[in-house]
């Protein structure tokens, strides 16, 4: 299963547009999507709105791979998950986003074990492909929680 | 939010979040939820502000923290303006190249005002404790 996210805030009907288009000539695989507040409704994938929480972790553990927005909530559970994800970024110029941060995130993302680029929408179609191909998932180690060091700084603020 | 979790151990920790399903990450805690806005919604702004100063007035919390983005400023200006709180901005890592634009905006209502990129650093602010992963 490929499960497409545009994480929780904004519509990004560029990625769902493409991802069911995506669905259509790959008629064989089981594509689900959350699309949060997008216009576009797919006719090639399944699709959701919103998932609550646990849902949402069921989706990415039933997936082969994780296509999303390039927002750090999506890459953190893409590696707390050990999955494999196709990261494509939101842009300001389009109002996906307020910023292009997105476009600056995947920029340091991309060179992290299974995390694969796609800086456009053309870039989606090569990107699911090495991903699915590549073996590679986001960090084999990845910690649960921040590092320690910043954990005991913020405590101490806490309850200073 | 959810990385730091250990650094909130046996405190009395209120959550306030955009998202109503989020509650079910914190069981045991009180939980709000909130409208989310950008800065091209007005009404939504109105509608918020409101929102927060009730769950402020409310909570009375001492210590607010908050990762961002327009919500998080929102709050932390109305903690520090209505009830002197001390307040901590934890600005995204997604902001690597330059702080976010609610981040800049919330320095002025910020006790600790923290990016998590060593090279946004600056002596005077933000200051950086580390990052998240």
């Amino acid at each position: 299963m490929i499960f497409v996210t545009v994480g929780s805030m904004m519509a990004f009907d560029r990625l769902i547009l493409s991802m069911d288009k995506w669905a259509l000539e790959h008629a064989d695989s089981d594509v689900l999507a959350q699309i949060g507040g997008g216009n576009y409704r797919p006719s090639h994938m399944r699709w959701t709105r919103m998932l609550p929480p646990s849902k949402f972790q069921e989706a990415v553990r039933n997936a082969a791979v994780m296509v999303a927005h390039a927002g750090m909530g999506s890459y953190f559970i893409a590696a707390e998950m050990r999955k494999p994800i196709v990261m494509l970024p939101r842009l300001a110029a389009n109002r996906e986003h307020t910023t292009d941060h997105q476009v600056h995130t995947i920029k340091w993302l991309r060179d992290r074990p299974g995390v694969y680029a796609a800086m456009s929408d053309d870039e989606l179609e090569p990107a699911i492909t090495r991903a699915m191909t590549g073996g590679s998932v986001a960090s084999a180690e990845f910690a649960r929680f921040a590092p320690e060091p910043l954990l005991r700084r913020v405590r101490q603020f806490l309850i200073d | 939010m959810r990385r730091l979790q250990p650094a909130f151990d046996g405190l009395d920790v209120v959550f306030a979040s955009v998202h109503s399903a989020y509650a079910e990450q914190v069981p045991g805690h009180r939980f709000y939820a909130v409208r989310d806005v950008t800065r091209w919604d007005r009404i939504g702004l109105a509608i918020l502000v409101a929102q927060l100063t009730f769950i402020l007035m409310r909570e009375r919390p001492r210590v607010v923290v908050t990762t961002g983005s327009a919500p998080g400023m929102i709050a932390l200006a109305l903690a520090k303006c209505l009830l002197r709180s001390r307040t901590m901005w934890i600005d995204s890592v997604a902001n690597c190249e330059e702080m976010s634009l609610s981040g800049k905006r919330a320095r002025r209502f910020c006790d600790v005002w923290l990016t998590q990129w060593p090279h946004l650093r600056r002596t005077s602010g933000p200051d950086y404790w580390g990052a998240v992963l």
